[in-house]
């Protein structure tokens, strides 16, 4: 009887050491025709079989990268922020910013998706694991985005326009740059972005806002703060800028921070209020780190130095 | 002012008469062995001295607080724009206009009215905790006892939720109005539950005042999680902490309850004296113990909601003030509910001064204000208990 | 000065005290004596209204209490409760201060005059040196002189007393009911004390009222009243009523079981 119930404990053992084996196994298909490998910009490499055929966008400069590649029959998923171009309307909506539909995007079927910073440590494991063929794309800089321009276009066969865009793009930058480039110190005015007014918060170093500001031949004033945060109006009044520029809200409450900064009685005696020198901006324009930052930096530019580029 | 008096009524005369009257006493009064009552006359004026101690020490705290700040201005300068604020006085001459316009707006338009506003509620806090304590007869007792806090929370929340879209609701947005209302909804259905026949035990109060409190709780935190909004929790976290708000406007709104409930609560203050004795004495002491605690509790309601209104629902205020000045000035209400206005209005200044200070070092927010209530009262209250061991203190 | 007329009081629905009239005279002591239960307590909630009476009336000086406001009340009678709860970091003055409450106007803070008063009070019931003391520091002893007090300082026509000699030892018991007696007859008050013992009720009172049941058993002076009939009936135990050896009022004496043992003859009347 003992030895009957030996050997049943060792079948055991054994089935419990090989079956993750079994497991594994199947995983472990090495394709020799992988068409191309990919390393995003936080180390994470994938190998895609072939042209990416359905790609799905997390964020929504990732989907306006797409676009501008001329690859928007390719997408079949993007979040419900993603408002640009116009024609996103009509694509498969799959969540949120930080809330994804994981059964949408299981059903899309979607052989390469390109993700964004805030999915980094909870969706892009999962999606990991699932088996799906994910890239983080996360710029911070101008040049980041140029580089993942780059990486896009590398990894859906679509090089050679993102070649061109990024060309374009960069011809942009430096006629911004040149115009700029002479001016001192005191003759870069003091600005102050505002996200929303109650209560106060502003982007600081670190941000692509801030990168754009200071492009444009500006002086951040809360350059002290690193990326999103809140300042108090005190230290407003006392920086004293001579340039507001009110990011645009959310939904019904766009203007708040405009009017905020325009009627608020203890700015009064702020330079950017003598001098009527504030101004709205689109918040997808200089915040979105896509193709159309390249807009934002122009638009900041003509508000900052209206005497070096017209309008 | 309080009355001394130094003699010993000597027990050898016993008139026999109706009332006494004044000859009566008067001539009882043959001092014979000349013992002073004069340690009670003492303790009288040693208080009368801290209360009037205090009200110079105030302003002096005040202008304190306000040389401290991001803005960096010197102290010379605060003093001058100060001091200019006064009739016949003009230190701003060499001042250009806009620059001048700029400091009174960071100093006289911004620090000024969060001092005012840390004062008022700071005061509010300790009068209406020094309140709920003689009511309750509980050392443990604050204003957010029978509900307030939950309340206030609850209307804050749904004030967040609905803010977007509703600004016109007040000039400050939804979420004041409905904490306030919260506030008060919530201590008149305490009240409504405990209330039998024409009694308000103070038993059922604090029993249906958990029971609610915990019901609202569990709402609170169903819309918060159910509006799927991931920047809620931190807002409501940074809002039941607390935090000065800044303007004039908000002061104005602020200060006539606090102003109103507080001197009624001053005038009630021999009353709570006599209802610290069970209510069954007070009633025979000839008090309306049912009328006064009505009254009471609707007006350090009120006090607290109006705190809480705007700078949320900050903690250990309404316990560690009340207790500090009865370790001090003794349980007298008469006494102890001003010195307890004074000592919150002090306190809380100067911990909101700590927080500005802070600023530089603490990153892209301020410190909630109720994290350094509870970093100061935490260990207070431990050091209370241990002091509870040596003999009672309330 | 004292008239209860036909008093009902009771609890809700339940009914303690029925049909109960007695009345009290300045000058005198009147004690309420029975058995636990029978109502004592109560008949001095209903006589100073913090009970309302289910029917009848109260009067005092010929005034119905019930159509006075609980101030005016305060100021004609004070009681002094049984062990009452005084807080703990009151000196004894401050309480005995209190006593003044019913006489000042609503928001009006003491004066002079009420200092003396208190302070006279505090004289007369020997409580002065502890006037600056805290109450957590003070026995129980003097806690019941200055509820006395306290009591006193209100000035009151009618003086109510439940169980002042409840927890006093047998000295101060004495001291406390002379003192109480001296009161009332040189200040001219009435009052009306409930009292357990039978034997210092029948020393010190002038007269006393049995209950039993919730009805008035027996009323008159203490040797009309304390009786060995009585006592069985009202009590069921067996006693022995002898005149005190010096001034012959109604000492009662309890039998233990084995003495009625040792004389069956005394229990064959």
């Amino acid at each position: 009887m003992k030895r009957i119930e030996t050997i049943i404990g060792i079948i055991c053992l054994l089935a419990l050491v090989l079956l993750p084996a079994l497991a594994c196994d199947t995983e472990e298909e090495t394709s020799d025709t992988a068409y191309i490998t990919i390393t995003d910009q936080f180390g994470r490499t994938v190998i895609l079989d072939s042209i990416p055929d359905r790609i799905i966008s997390l964020a929504p400069s990732n989907t306006e990268i797409l676009f501008a590649l001329g690859l928007e029959d390719k997408i079949v998923g993007i979040t419900q922020y993603c408002d640009y171009p116009p024609e996103a309307e009509n694509i498969t909506k799959i969540g949120g910013f930080s809330t994804i539909d994981m059964e949408k995007i299981i059903e899309l079927a979607p052989d390469l998706i390109l993700a964004a910073n805030m999915h980094k440590d909870t969706d892009v494991p999962e999606l990991d694991r699932r088996g799906f063929n994910v890239l983080t794309i996360a710029p911070e800089t101008i040049d980041d985005v140029m580089f993942n321009i780059d990486l896009i276009g590398n990894a859906t066969g679509a090089e050679g326009i993102a070649r061109t865009l990024i060309t374009d793009l960069e011809n942009r930058i430096k006629e911004v740059h040149d115009k700029v480039a002479t001016l001192v110190d005191e003759e870069k005015p003091g600005v102050l972005y505002i996200t929303w007014h109650d209560p106060l918060w502003t982007l600081g170093e670190g941000t692509i806002t801030h990168e754009l500001i200071e492009m444009a031949g500006g002086q951040n004033i809360v350059d002290d703060i690193s990326g999103h945060g809140q300042i108090d109006l005190e230290t407003v009044i006392w920086r004293n800028p001579q340039i507001i520029l009110a990011s645009t809200g959310h939904g019904s409450a766009e203007d708040s921070p405009l009017i905020w900064a325009q009627t608020e009685d203890r700015l009064s005696h702020i330079d950017a209020r003598l001098n009527n020198r504030i101004y709205q901006v689109d918040a997808d324009l200089v915040t979105r780190p896509g193709p159309r930052i390249i807009d934002g930096l122009e638009l900041i530019a003509g508000l900052i130095h209206p005497e070096l580029f017209g309008e | 002012m309080p009355v001394l008096f130094t003699q010993n009524c000597s027990a050898s005369s016993f008139p026999i008469r109706k009332t006494m009257n004044q000859n009566d006493i008067r001539s009882s009064r043959t001092a014979t062995t000349g013992r002073m009552a004069t340690p009670h006359s003492l303790r009288w004026r040693s208080r009368i001295i801290a209360i009037c101690g205090l009200v110079i020490l105030l302003p002096i705290i005040m202008v304190f607080a306000m040389s401290v700040g991001s803005a960096d201005y010197s102290f010379i300068t605060i003093w001058k724009i100060i001091l200019s604020q006064l009739p016949f006085i003009d230190l701003t001459d060499n001042f250009d206009v806009n620059e001048l316009g700029r400091i009174e707006d960071a100093i006289l338009q911004t620090r000024l009215p969060r001092v005012v506003l840390g004062g008022l509620v700071g005061s509010a806090l300790a009068v209406a905790g020094a309140t709920y304590q003689g009511l309750f007869r509980n050392p443990l007792a604050d204003p957010y006892l029978i509900g307030v806090s939950q309340g206030a929370l609850l209307g804050a929340v749904i004030g967040f939720l609905i803010a977007f879209g509703n600004q016109e609701i007040s000039q400050f947005g939804p979420v004041p109005v409905f904490a306030f209302v919260g506030a008060i909804a919530a201590v008149l259905a305490v009240y409504f539950i405990a209330r039998t026949g024409r009694s308000l035990p103070v038993t059922t109060l604090i029993l249906a005042g958990v029971a609610l409190g915990a019901a609202l709780s569990a709402i609170t935190q169903y819309l918060i999680i159910a509006s799927g909004d991931s920047d809620l929790h931190s807002k409501v976290m940074l809002w039941m902490f607390g935090h000065i708000e800044d303007e004039w406007t908000k002061v104005l709104y602020t200060f006539p309850f606090m102003i109103v409930g507080t001197m009624i609560i001053w005038f009630y203050s021999r009353s709570l004296n006599v209802m610290q004795l069970d209510e069954e004495q007070a009633e025979q002491l000839g008090i309306n113990v049912e009328r006064v605690k009505v009254i009471l509790l609707v007006c350090s309601t009120l006090v607290t909601a109006a705190a809480v209104a705007f700078c949320g629902t900050i903690g250990f205020v309404g316990i560690i003030i009340p207790h500090t000045v009865r370790l001090i000035w003794g349980p007298d209400h008469r006494f102890l509910l001003p010195l307890a206005t004074l000592v919150g209005a002090i306190f809380l200044i100067l911990a909101d001064t700590l927080v500005r200070f802070a600023r530089p070092f603490t990153g892209a927010e301020e410190i909630p204000i109720g994290v350094i209530t509870a970093a100061i009262g935490a260990p207070f209250f431990l050091y209370l208990l241990r002091k509870k061991k040596r003999g009672t203190y309330f | 000065m004292l008239r209860l007329e036909n008093i009902t009081l009771g609890y809700d629905r339940q009914v303690i005290l029925r049909d109960i009239s007695l009345s009290a005279r300045r000058g005198e002591v009147v004690g309420i004596i029975g058995p636990n239960g029978s109502g004592k307590s109560t008949l001095l909630r209903g006589i100073c209204r913090i009970l309302q009476p289910k029917s009848g009336r109260v009067l005092i000086d010929d005034s119905d209490i019930a159509k006075m406001s609980r101030i005016e009340i305060a100021r004609l009678l004070a009681i002094v409760p049984q062990a009452p709860s005084l807080p703990e970091t009151f000196t004894a003055f401050e309480i005995v201060l209190m006593g003044r409450s019913p006489h000042l106007k609503r928001f009006r803070f003491e004066s002079k005059k009420d200092f003396d008063i208190a302070w006279w009070a505090m004289g007369i019931t020997g409580t002065q040196e502890i006037a600056e003391r805290q109450i957590d520091q003070i026995s129980g002893g003097q806690k019941q002189l200055l509820t006395i007090a306290r009591a006193m300082a209100q000035e009151p026509q009618l003086i109510l007393l439940d169980e002042p000699t409840a927890y006093l030892d047998i000295n101060h018991q004495a001291e406390t009911l002379d003192f109480i007696k001296k009161l009332c007859y040189e200040h001219n008050l009435a009052a009306v004390a409930v009292l357990h013992d039978l034997n210092l009720a029948a020393q010190y009172c002038d007269r006393l009222v049995l209950l039993s049941e919730g009805r008035v058993y027996a009323e008159g002076s203490p040797d009309e009243v304390i009786t060995e009939g009585n006592i069985r009936e009202v009590y069921g135990a067996e006693v022995c009523v002898y005149p005190h050896p010096i001034n012959n009022l109604p000492t009662t004496l309890i039998i233990p079981a084995d003495s009625r043992k040792q004389s069956p003859e005394v229990f064959d009347e």
